[in-house]
């Protein structure tokens, strides 16, 4: 059976990480020991790929063709200012809203394509030291928009990738932490990586890791003390204000500025003397205390997020059992301290901060994906964002609050404002502001053909949902006529079905990948999967089975088993799991029904929520039956 | 949640039951299964978080009650009509507006945490007005219940603001 494996993908560096037969999470290394990729892509001249420490190398000397930090500009526009901040690529002005690098030779690629190289490099890594490897866990911030998690989903697929979740990096972390520990109790992680900066308040009971609250600032890392101790050398050069400075002059001095940062880490003051292309050389002596001065407007922002966080939880910080740093960032001692004043506690890093991710997405790519030996874990997140809709006068109306626990859904229902309107505009917006323009918009499309009536009349429902990825989808129907119409979120800064099918036949031709084995033993496995779930289920819920139910469930078990070993077409194989599955159903619905009783009550037999909406009467029962359930858990 | 359909819970007791709903509905425990299973799984876990959501906020858990009762509540009815409160409402948001120009953050919090008092003592009247009559709801006062949603958006609409302006002045 393939190893489902954890990828942290990083803004800075990324790894892969698995979970041993005997439970333990390890990151892989190369065959030089080194466990980080540098997140650096070149493309040679001669069309080749070069990615990690061997791309660093050449940042210097072809910077337009060497591309870091691609992760910040994942899911933005060309127009996006965050763009322009980054400086020194050469962007590549053609149509499309898809952030383009021109890294030369006439090749043109997008952050989503930067991305993919990683990730094909991570599983390269695994498949060198796993052989077989399976679907991927792969973390994002959990400040991530929509528009951002579509664009890691997308560079996945490019890569060959299945993914099994898209997993919030502080909650991947808690996972390590919890799973080490086994502590119950209320965690804040604060992840400040190489790029973003995330906020995470949850409480861990008893194997159940639920997230109360999150944060942060997508656009604020360690790369900003960076930058911000660049700005400081550049003074020593003359450029005028505004005059701008030639790219590999400014990698030179953020990759200085970068060591400098690492080393007032260990000691008090550093002689900085920073070598440039041209020649000349920059040298100026940094105190920790001029670096702690300069960084400390940054620092102080993300106790903003923290302060938030802490509210939105509706928690104080006294009710905080611990405080986990995740990313390379919280090395610096003036972020450790900082923490320490917001939260009031000193706080934990026993898991190296640059690991921690990784082995917490390895950890859940084994709940998710492998043969499961711990049943008792599980993850429950929130939406980071608030998702919403465009109303009258550029207002945003909130349909989904951030930090509402998913996998979800919420309906809203609108009207039509003129007579005999026949379509109505939806403008879908993720954020926290009021005003549309504020926010960030997801999608537009338009519900058509409502028959006319008079203003006021029509009944437009709206529905969201929200999968345990995070991503949404939205359809509307007027309730009226019927008329349904769905979409799948793809956001505005993404790229279409039809790129990604373009870029991924590319890929295949190149990469000779055959995808009809592949899909094969996809299937196989699958059957293998779905066979012997349903054994179990026969075996242990004989009792909820029909009058010869569990006939024609076995008939299909073996139409399906046959079919796994024998045929070479995958669709067969497909088609008889289907089959199974749509048999299967009605026995598996009431399964679930009976595991909802049990949870809600022991062993007993009562109510659900569900029969009280239209059963008023049962308010009184249920009181009763709420007393009963108090006095059992008094009891046990 | 099999908790009592009144408006004062135990939100300890909620969630408890939610986290072990969860344990057994989330996708996630479904993952190697059938895809049938794991779509019944699917909506059993956006069903309770919906329900999870609605029940810890107490202005939704209020609507929800009320349109249980066959009151529905839509946006912008209910507004209070009660001039004193208005006044009230006027005079605090006037405030807010004065603190938010005069960048007096300290002015912001003290108004945020009156209005925060102004909102616990409307949430049990609530209380009292929803759970007081009789077990089962019979004789509730739903025009009153409907005015004191009305005063809880407003409050609601408040706090959203204060937090606007510490987000503004901080970030």
């Amino acid at each position: 059976m393939p190893t489902p494996i954890g990828i942290d993908l990083g803004t800075t560096h990324s790894l892969v990480a698995w979970v041993t037969p005997t439970g333990g999470a390890v990151a892989i290394q190369n065959c030089d020991s080194e466990v980080l990729v540098p997140s650096v892509v070149h493309y040679r001249e001669d069309g080749g790929v070069v990615v990690g420490t061997g791309a660093m190398a050449q940042a210097l000397d072809h910077p337009e063709a060497t591309i870091a930090s691609a992760k910040r500009l994942m899911g933005r526009g060309a127009d996006d200012p965050e763009t322009k901040r980054l400086g020194s690529y050469r962007y590549a002005s053609d149509e499309g809203p898809v952030v383009k690098f021109d890294v030369g030779g006439g090749k043109v690629v997008t952050p989503i394509e930067v991305s993919a190289e990683i990730l094909r490099e991570l599983k390269n890594r695994a498949i060198d030291d796993l052989g077989d490897v399976g679907a991927a866990v792969i973390t994002v911030p959990a400040y991530f928009d929509d528009a951002q998690r579509q664009a890691t989903k997308d560079a996945a697929k490019l890569a060959g990738l299945d993914v099994l979740r898209l997993l919030n990096e502080p909650t991947a972390a808690a996972l390590a932490y919890g799973l080490a520990s086994k502590e119950n109790g209320v965690f804040a992680v604060y992840d400040l990586g190489g790029g973003t900066f995330d906020i995470t308040i949850l409480v861990l009971d008893d194997g159940v890791f639920q997230v109360k609250s999150t944060g942060g600032d997508s656009q604020l890392g360690g790369d900003d003390l960076d930058r911000a101790l660049a700005g400081v050398f550049l003074e020593d050069l003359a450029y005028a204000d505004g005059s701008e400075v030639p790219s590999n002059i400014a990698r030179a001095l953020l990759s200085g500025a970068r060591r400098v940062k690492h080393a007032l880490s260990d000691v008090e003051v550093v002689d900085a003397e920073i070598e440039l292309p041209d020649g000349r050389k920059v040298e100026r002596r940094i105190t920790r205390a001029d670096f702690d001065a300069l960084v400390a407007p940054i620092i102080k922002r993300t106790g903003v997020a923290c302060r938030r966080a802490l509210r939105d939880a509706g928690l104080s910080k006294d009710d905080i059992d611990g405080v986990i740093l995740v990313g390379g960032a919280t090395r610096t001692p003036i972020v450790r301290s900082y923490v320490a004043e917001v939260f009031g506690k000193e706080a934990l890093a026993s898991i190296d901060p640059d690991q921690v991710v990784a082995l917490g997405a390895a950890q859940q790519a084994d709940l998710l994906g492998g043969e499961s030996r711990r049943d008792d874990v599980l993850l429950l997140d929130v939406l980071p964002l608030s998702l919403g809709l465009e109303t009258m006068g550029g207002v945003a109306e909130k349909i989904l609050p951030r930090n509402t626990a998913i996998p979800v859904a919420a309906a809203q229902v609108f009207t039509t404002y003129a007579d005999d309107q026949t379509g109505f505009d939806l403008h879908v917006v993720q954020g926290e502001r009021e005003l549309v323009e504020d926010c960030r918009s997801l999608a537009r499309f338009t519900l058509k053909g409502i028959p006319p009536m008079a203003a006021g009349l029509a009944r437009l429902e709206v529905r969201f949902e929200v999968n345990a990825d995070g991503m949404l989808s939205v359809s509307a129907q007027e309730q009226r006529t019927g008329i349904h119409q769905e979409v799948e979120v793809k956001p505005s800064y993404g790229l279409t079905d039809d790129q990604i099918e373009a870029m991924l036949l590319d890929a295949y031709e190149h990469g000779g990948d055959d995808v009809a084995k592949r899909m094969l033993r996809e299937q196989q496995v699958d059957a293998a999967r779905v066979l012997s779930s349903i054994e179990g289920a026969l075996g242990a819920d004989a009792a909820l089975l029909e009058e010869g139910e569990e006939a024609r469930i076995r008939e299909a078990m073996k139409r399906l088993s046959d079919a796994a070993a024998e045929s070479t077409d995958h669709r067969v194989i497909a088609s008889r799991i289907e089959e199974l599955d749509e048999l299967s159903t009605p026995f598996a619905g009431r399964r679930m029904d009976r595991s909802i009783l049990d949870a809600l009550r022991g062993r007993a037999i009562g109510a659900i929520e569900d029969e009280t909406k239209d059963a008023k009467g049962v308010e009184t029962h249920l009181a009763e039956e709420a007393e009963k359930y108090a006095q059992e858990r008094q009891d046990s | 949640m099999g908790l009592p359909a009144r408006y004062g819970i135990d939100l300890k007791e909620l969630e408890v039951r939610y986290r072990e709903l969860s344990r057994v509905l989330h996708p996630d425990k479904h993952a190697h299964k059938p895809a049938g299973e794991r779509r019944i799984s699917l909506g059993k876990a956006v069903e309770v978080n919906e329900a999870y959501r609605i029940l810890k906020d107490d202005l939704a858990r209020a609507t929800a009650l009320l349109a249980l009762d066959g009151h529905v509540v839509a946006e912008g009815e209910g507004a209070p009509s009660d001039p004193m409160f208005l006044m009230e409402v006027m005079e605090l948001r006037e405030e807010l507006s004065e603190a938010r120009s005069a960048k007096d953050l300290d002015r912001v919090g003290a108004l945020g945490e009156k209005v925060t008092a102004m909102r616990r003592a409307t949430t049990a009247q609530m209380a009292t007005a929803f759970d007081g009559p009789e077990p089962g709801g019979a004789g509730r006062e739903h025009a009153e219940l409907k005015a004191l949603v009305g005063r809880l958006r407003y409050y609601r609409r408040f706090m959203d603001e204060v937090d606007v302006i510490e987000e503004e002045a901080l970030g």
